[in-house]
């Protein structure tokens, strides 16, 4: 008797023993795909990378596109004000605005943050790309996709905080990030910058024309006119201006007859298009760059029972309306002017909306380029009211004034080329013609053809007028030798245990 | 058999009558058998005597010397002292028997409590022989026994009694002042009290389930020192519990809950009335034995079986009423009004309404309880059935909870050898909510409606005419009614849960047990809200934000199974002075879960159309993932006492888990605990005052596995979508990797030392223990910061980075007592000191948490030398009482330090000195975490009547008024008492700011006192006396009133202090549920 008792013992004894096999513990992670479960990882990485440009968490963990970098592109420029009401983001954005910010500003660190989201994912896609099993000229051209992001990536961080960490590869742990000086230490702005050429250079000799490419992705003409505004701002004016007279040359690209079409729906990806930020929808909601469309819409802000467009931020500033030559046609397709007649007509919009009167909106100018159509443009979600909007980061436009800027430079001479540049650009304005240019021409067209598309305030930066502009447009708080650059973020200086350092001034 | 009565008939010789007609009979013998006095005594008095020969006391030698008495005096006389009886029967015949050997009978009878409530398993043997029995669930027991026969009558926690044994005996058994006798439940097998070196500490279910809660846990709320209960209103939440301190800066803070050896995070399926008692291992070396899950403290709950006997059922039940205990006034129109024009200079428009807000949302809700069991069993077969029926409706609108449990205990006993036994309970639970949230929130918080309500103008009507009041189209937040009302949110849980043992004894010093637990719960859930447009169809007037433009329903289904094996082997013996008890077993234990959720727009009102079908499938979504984890142990526990008087325990635990890597997969748990019963030594024994001493100290590691468990894989994020034809086309799904892992991380180590003095004085009616711990949870998973250039899109990585300390003491002080026969009463009190401190963050960098929106950004930090979650905001100077003020607040350099402010704003202090307020003058205000948390619970007993309360409270602590805090705009309403006692010119507050339109910084302003005492439970009952119940077939009734959370003293203006939380996120008023106070009466009745 006792000693069957002794045998059943044993034997759930050793049966748990064995349930204790090693592999009991052994378990996968579940409903979570790892860098060796799918063989398709590195052409959804490529894919992931360019998901990246639509952040736009500009208050938490970060930013690319969204209101932060409309704040440091258009509103801290002269192009624009704040916007919506007084107390509306007085802690983030007017500091901005009026040049007090801080390191501790949020819109500043949601950027760094951002960038190097991205840069981390473009050096993850690389990673993968090395080991993946695809045909190589695909890997190549994939390769090429994601350095001329990359390149893109370092190029709005060296513009806006000057030499930047350069992080080229991806972190073997987080102790491998806190040791390794690359990871916590600035770069000096030319590292940065060649680094920017290689990434771009081998784009372009890599990458399909736009004709061959698939419509979104990078294409040798995008890389070819970022890497010639990448010369423009390194003053390389020859390389520059051979590079946009490529483009010019490959037929790829003309400007579009109205110019108020460009940013709307009709227009994305349109012949004049060299790069986009794609918006869209998917699985029944808005894709988009969050609140990059909301917080530019016209805000009502309690008045008359009507519902607010938007946030009301990013207004175009007088300067900048003042800036326009009369009967340029670019002021009314950039400037919703909101009806100020006290007739109360209101305004009626392209699509035919009608928007109240000053009596019931708070500002009296919004950006137009960022205005979505309820009725006439598709998107998902209506509930939503931020509505996707293509960016566009690089239109022909650009590069012609990017030629006629460069043709004007003493080292290449050529201003027959630069009015042949701004001609079809006036014309498409109803402007007359300028037959004798100077370089004030030029950048008086730009600002009037590429206002409220980001690049105002790093213009004035590189053109070495800032401070004049600045103060003239009444920021007088802005100090040259700091201002052109944002601060450090101080937690990421904290972070780093004060290795990196402070840009002059902050 | 043989006959054992040989029976002497002896023929009468002479006899005389006295008056009575008995006949007197004079003797006078010396040292003689009482046999042969009998055999005289038939001679002289004429009487025929019947006795049994071989009756050891007919031999006995007596002297008799009796003149002209009667039989009866003689027979009296000399069977005194012996075992002999007579009986006198008709036709001159007494029969004399021994009480020895009178034939047995089968007695019966009931044991109850001081409070006449039945008590069952109550040991119930003769005295002198190894047969006895058990009570049953009503208190009943029958056992054969001869008559005279002496019963001996013991239960844990009460006095043992000796009685003789006599037909349908009464009795009722006093709570032992003893304790020392009881055997406490530590994991895995039971220990004598009296041997414990570590700290545990018991509840009896009897005492739990008295409460009109939802949960075992809150019902022992202030009755366990060190035990902090931090519970919600919620209906169908579990409360918080945090036992000696928060060891942990992540949300891995549960406590681990064994039901039947089955491993839970939540026994909100537990019928509270089917729970035998809890045992709540509070220290390391007691906790050491669940190793890798000890950390927070382990509660063990054992369920009701059957005891053999006749089938008794039993029903107790309870209905009540519950309100928000405390309600926080509002300002009504008129104040409103004023301070809106204050604040903002404009005039609010003219209304007629003036809507109290929270008077809109909460309700006086009904509960009820009932519960009813049937119990019985063989010598083979032992059963206990019960079911239980629970509703609770939230005080919030359109809040219900019901709860429907089935269980049944069973055991079969093949031999005294072999026990097989099942318990298994079902559950199912559904919770009805207006809230848009289909998981259902542990913290029970009420989404945006609470604080609407707080926020919303009392000058826009809730709802008229079946319209509601336009709050958003006057700027203001949504409807808080309408909020409640345009979602409908049901979850139903459903849990099946048990445990299949087999206990096998081969020899008295030897046991088997392995027992397989399984838990399988499924959650079908399903959120419905309703379209509704800005328009007059729905509102007052039209506009506004609050709208839903498309109808939508989520359904999501999760199914989870958990199973553990465990067998353990215990061998115990005593050689001589030498007691020895050792355990050794082993553990496996596994986790799966899976869940899946579809979503669809545009589906009808109509609830039978909630179907995902009906939708739009055009507007299709779904998602899905799983979960899957394992741990395997082993164990062994070695208790040893020589003399009763040193006593040892060692534990050790070697606990392997799949949520580690491999490399750190296995950790070592040890435990080590020392007694010292001082009253046994020699050196006492002439010593008065203590009826017990002992001194314990024990050291002992837990750990805390408590994350994801893809914390150290890499994994790629999917779905990640990219549009490249932008509107025209479809997007493209892209993948990130954008989390750095820790490929080395490992549990979180608690280590902890416990020394205290246990001591019983004054006949044992006063008894008590100090307890002083000390633990330090070394390695703590702690989410680290690292630089954004890493590219983790968090920006931070979990890893091992802390180490915190808790400290403390623990005080517990009972006294026992009966004054006269009719009154017995005990009154108990008890306080634990803690501390807890940050001591180590690695990298030292803190941690922020707690962003709770407006401009108050992250108001808590977990930093060196301060508590888990210390508020972090700017110090309030005061409030400046002139613009003058203002301008001469300068710092240093001479600069205003706060240059924008006008009089009546509030003043802040510049605490680095750089002559402006921002962030970094913010400076540590204190923490959630008590100081102090006590628990008083008295209770007598007078004749019939039963009275009990019980007083819970903490003190030094701080909680946020986050409610006030984020007050964003003018038209938001404020509280009655800030629209009176508002700074002005004239009244010059320095408390309180002028009117303003909201949007402050965080500061010292919105911090309050913590403290509070409650009291917590106030019973009243009636027991019925039971001759009068018998014809009714009634065993036991009882009649009882209750209260719970009477009335509370607090300092905090808001509605509870009492704010559930993670540990960095916690003590902060923002969606709370209120807490609630119950009255309810109920009926206790056993057949």
């Amino acid at each position: 008797m006792k000693r069957r008792f002794v045998y059943i013992t044993v034997i759930l004894l050793c049966g748990t023993a064995i349930s204790c096999s090693k592999s009991f513990l052994d378990i996968p992670v579940q409903g979570g795909v790892t860098t060796s479960s799918d063989p398709t990882l590195a052409q959804k990485l490529v894919t992931g990378v360019y998901h990246s440009l639509m952040q736009g968490d500009s208050w938490g963990n970060g930013d690319v596109h969204g209101f932060a970098f409309l704040s440091v592109t258009n509103i801290m420029s002269d192009d624009a004000d704040k916007g919506s009401y007084s107390g509306d983001q007085e802690s983030v954005v007017t500091p901005i605005d009026d040049f007090t910010l801080t390191s501790t500003n949020t819109f500043a660190l949601s950027l760094w943050s951002g960038h190097y989201n991205s840069i981390g994912a473009c050096n993850q896609a690389l990673q993968a790309l090395v080991t993946a099993a695809i045909d190589t000229g695909t890997k190549i051209e994939l390769n090429a996709e994601v350095r001329f992001i990359r390149g893109y990536l370092y190029f709005n961080l060296v513009r806006m905080f000057g030499g930047v960490p350069l992080i080229l590869r991806v972190p073997k742990d987080a102790t491998d990030a806190n040791t390794d000086p690359v990871f916590q230490t600035r770069a000096t702005d030319s590292a940065v910058y060649n680094t920017i050429i290689e990434d771009l250079q081998f784009a372009v000799d890599h990458l399909p024309l736009r004709s061959a490419a698939q419509p979104g992705h990078a294409t040798k003409g995008a890389a070819q006119g970022i890497l010639a505004k990448v010369y423009m701002y390194q003053k390389k004016w020859k390389q520059c201006f051979d590079l946009t007279n490529e483009i010019i040359g490959s037929g790829q690209y003309q400007l579009l007859p109205d110019y108020s079409m460009i940013w709307r729906q009709a227009s994305e990806n349109s012949s004049e298009s060299l790069f986009e930020i794609e918006t869209g929808a998917f699985n029944n909601a808005n894709l988009k760059v969050d609140n990059y469309t909301v917080c530019q819409g016209p805000r009502v802000g309690g008045a008359g029972g009507w519902d607010d467009l938007g946030w009301g931020f990013n207004d175009p500033s007088l300067s900048l309306i003042s800036s326009y030559e009369s009967g340029d046609v670019r002021k009314d397709a950039t400037i919703i002017f909101i009806d100020h007649s006290g007739t109360h007509k209101g305004t009626i919009l392209w699509d035919g909306n009608r928007i109240p009167s000053s009596d019931s909106i708070q500002n009296l100018y919004y950006n137009y380029k960022a205005y979505t159509s309820k009725t006439k443009e598709t998107y998902e979600d209506p509930g939503d009211k931020d509505r996707p909007k293509n960016i566009r980061i690089l239109r022909y436009a650009d590069i012609l004034l990017m030629n006629a800027e460069a043709a004007l430079q003493p080292e290449v001479g050529q201003s027959a080329a630069a009015v042949a540049d701004i001609a079809p650009l006036r014309s498409r304005a109803q402007l007359p013609p300028k037959n004798a240019l100077t370089i004030d021409d030029v950048w008086q067209e730009r600002h009037v053809e590429l206002a409220m598309e980001h690049d105002r305030f790093w213009d004035i930066v590189r053109q070495g007028r800032a401070a004049a502009i600045m103060h003239a447009a009444g920021k007088s708080n802005f100090v040259a030798g700091k201002n052109e650059l944002l601060p450090i973020p101080s937690s990421q200086i904290l972070l780093s245990g004060n290795k990196l350092t402070q840009n002059p001034g902050y | 058999m043989k006959s054992f009565f040989l029976l002497v008939i002896i023929a009468l010789l002479r006899f005389s009558a006295n008056a009575s007609g008995q006949p007197l009979v004079s003797l006078h013998l010396k040292n003689v058998e009482i046999s042969q006095v009998i055999s005289t005594l038939e001679k002289e008095s004429g009487y025929h005597f019947l006795f049994n020969s071989r009756s050891e006391d007919i031999h006995k030698l007596v002297d008799i010397d009796v003149e002209n008495a009667d039989v009866t005096q003689v027979l009296n006389d000399i069977f005194t002292g012996t075992h002999l009886q007579y009986k006198i029967l008709d036709s001159k015949l007494i029969v004399i028997s021994s009480a020895e050997n009178a034939p047995p009978a089968t007695i019966t009878g009931t044991v109850t409590n001081e409070n006449n409530e039945p008590l069952s398993g109550v040991s119930v043997t003769i005295k002198g022989k190894s047969t006895g029995t058990t009570t049953d669930q009503n208190g009943n027991f029958s056992i054969v026994a001869d008559e005279n026969a002496i019963l001996v009558i013991s239960y844990v926690g009460y006095a043992p009694q000796e009685v003789s044994a006599t037909a349908d005996m009464k009795i009722r058994l006093a709570p032992s002042q003893k304790t020392m006798d009881q055997v406490v439940v530590v994991g895995y097998g039971t220990q004598r009290k009296r041997d414990i070196t570590g700290s545990v500490a018991t509840v009896a279910g009897a005492e739990m389930v008295k409460q009109p809660v939802l949960t075992a846990t809150q019902a022992i709320q202030g009755k366990v020192a060190g035990v902090q209960i931090i519970s919600s209103g919620a209906p169908g939440s579990q409360p918080q519990v945090r036992i000696r301190g928060t060891g942990t800066a992540l949300g891995g803070t549960a406590v681990l809950y064994v039901v039947d050896g089955v491993l839970t995070d939540d026994i909100t399926n537990i019928n509270t009335a089917d729970i035998v008692d809890m045992s709540i291992l509070k220290d390391a070396s007691a906790a050491a034995i669940y190793g890798s899950r000890g950390a927070n403290g382990v509660m063990i709950i054992t369920t009701k079986r059957g005891a053999v006997g006749t089938m008794k059922i039993n029903y107790n039940g309870n209905i009540g009423v519950r309100k928000a205990a405390d309600v926080v006034k509002m300002a009504n129109t008129a104040e409103y009004d004023n301070y809106y024009q204050a604040a903002t200079g404009k005039i609010p428009p003219a209304s007629e309404y003036s809507t109290d807000w929270y008077g809109t949302i909460l309700r006086n809700a009904f509960e009820q309880n009932h519960n009813i069991s049937i119990s019985g069993g063989t010598e083979k077969v032992l059963y206990y059935f019960s079911a239980s029926y629970f509703t609770d409706q939230g005080i919030v609108v359109n809040n219900d909870y019901k709860r429907f449990t089935v269980r049944s205990n069973d055991e079969f006993r093949f031999s005294s050898a072999i026990q097989l036994g099942i318990q298994a309970s079902f559950s199912t639970s559904n919770t009805q909510t207006g809230f848009n949230d289909i998981n259902v929130d542990s913290n029970g918080n009420v989404g945006s409606a609470y604080n609407n309500a707080y926020r919303a103008a009392p000058l826009i009507p809730s709802k008229v005419n079946g319209k509601y009041g336009n709050t958003s189209a006057y700027q203001n937040v949504g409807n808080p009614l309408l909020d409640l009302s345009n979602n409908n949110t049901l979850v139903t849980q459903n849990r099946t849960q048990g445990t299949v043992y087999l206990n096998i004894k081969p020899v008295s010093w030897l046991t088997f047990r392995s027992d397989l637990g399984g838990d399988l719960g499924s959650t079908p859930a399903r959120a419905y809200n309703y379209q509704f447009n800005a328009d007059t169809t729905t509102f007052t007037v039209f506009g506004g934000n609050q709208y839903n433009t498309h109808s939508s329903l989520q359904q999501k289904n999760t199914d989870r199974f958990r199973w553990v094996w465990n067998n353990i082997l215990t061998f115990t013996k005593t050689f001589g002075e030498h007691y020895v008890s050792l355990m050794v077993g082993t553990t496996a234990e596994k986790f799966k879960e899976t869940w899946f959720s579809a979503t669809r727009k545009d589906i009808p009102a109509d609830p039978n159309l909630w179907y995902i079908g009906v939708g739009d499938a055009n507007t299709s979504q779904n998602d899905g993932s799983g979960d899957e984890w394992a741990r395997n142990s082993y164990l062994a526990r070695l208790n040893y006492a020589f003399m009763d008087k040193y006593l040892l325990t060692g534990t050790f635990r070697r606990d392997g888990s799949s949520r580690f890597p491999e490399q750190n997969r296995w950790g070592n748990f040890p435990s080590l605990g020392v007694g010292w019963v001082i009253t046994k030594e020699d050196f006492m024994n002439d010593q008065k005052i203590f009826n017990n001493l002992k001194l314990r100290g024990s050291w002992g590691q837990v750990g805390n596995d408590q994350i994801s468990t893809d914390a150290y894989t890499t994994t790629v994020v999917q779905n990640l979508p990219y549009p490249f034809n932008g509107s025209s086309g479809s997007a493209t799904n892209g993948s990130q990797i954008n989390q750095i892992k820790d490929p080395n991380i490992t549990w979180e180590t608690t280590e902890e030392y416990d020394a205290a003095l246990e001591f019983s004085i004054l006949d044992s009616r006063l008894s008590g223990e100090v307890d002083y711990y000390n633990k330090k949870v070394k390695n703590a998973l702690i989410y680290v910061k690292i630089p954004s250039t890493v590219g983790d899109q968090d920006g931070q990585v979990l890893t091992n980075a802390a180490n915190i300390q808790n400290t403390g003491w623990e005080f517990a002080l009972n006294w026992k007592d009966q004054a006269g026969k009719d009154l017995n009463y005990h009154v108990g009190v008890n306080a634990t000191f803690n501390t807890n401190t940050v001591i180590g963050l690695n990298g030292g960098q803190p941690l922020p948490d707690a962003g709770i929106g407006a401009s108050q950004g992250f108001i808590t930090r977990t930093d060196n030398g301060h508590p888990v979650g210390s508020f972090y905001v700017l110090q309030m100077l005061g409030v400046f009482q002139s613009q003058a003020e203002v301008d001469t607040y300068i710092s240093k350099s001479g600069t205003i330090i706060q240059p924008t402010a006008h009089a009546g704003d509030l003043k802040y202090q510049d605490t680095n000195g750089d002559g402006k307020i921002d962030d970094n003058d913010r400076v540590f205000a204190g923490a959630y975490q008590p100081k102090c948390y006590f628990g008083v619970n008295a209770g007598l007993n007078y004749k019939q009547w039963d009275f009990t309360f019980d007083i819970y409270g903490n003190l030094g602590n701080q909680v946020y008024n986050g409610k006030r805090a984020i007050r964003v705009a003018g038209t938001d309403n404020i509280e009655s008492e800030m629209a009176y006692n508002r700074w002005t010119a004239q009244n010059g507050s320095q408390t309180q700011p002028a009117a303003n339109t909201g949007n402050m910084l965080a500061s010292t302003y919105f911090i309050e006192s913590g403290s509070f005492i409650r009291i917590n439970n106030l019973t009243v009952g009636y027991t019925f006396k039971s001759p009068g119940l018998e014809k009714y077939k009634i065993a036991s009734l009882r009649v009882f009133a209750t209260a719970q959370n009477l009335y509370t003293w607090k300092e905090f203006s808001g509605f509870t202090a009492e704010l559930p939380g993670t540990p960095t996120y916690s003590g902060i008023e923002l969606n709370a549920y209120p807490t609630t106070r119950t009255i309810s009466g109920g009926i206790y009745l056993a057949f």
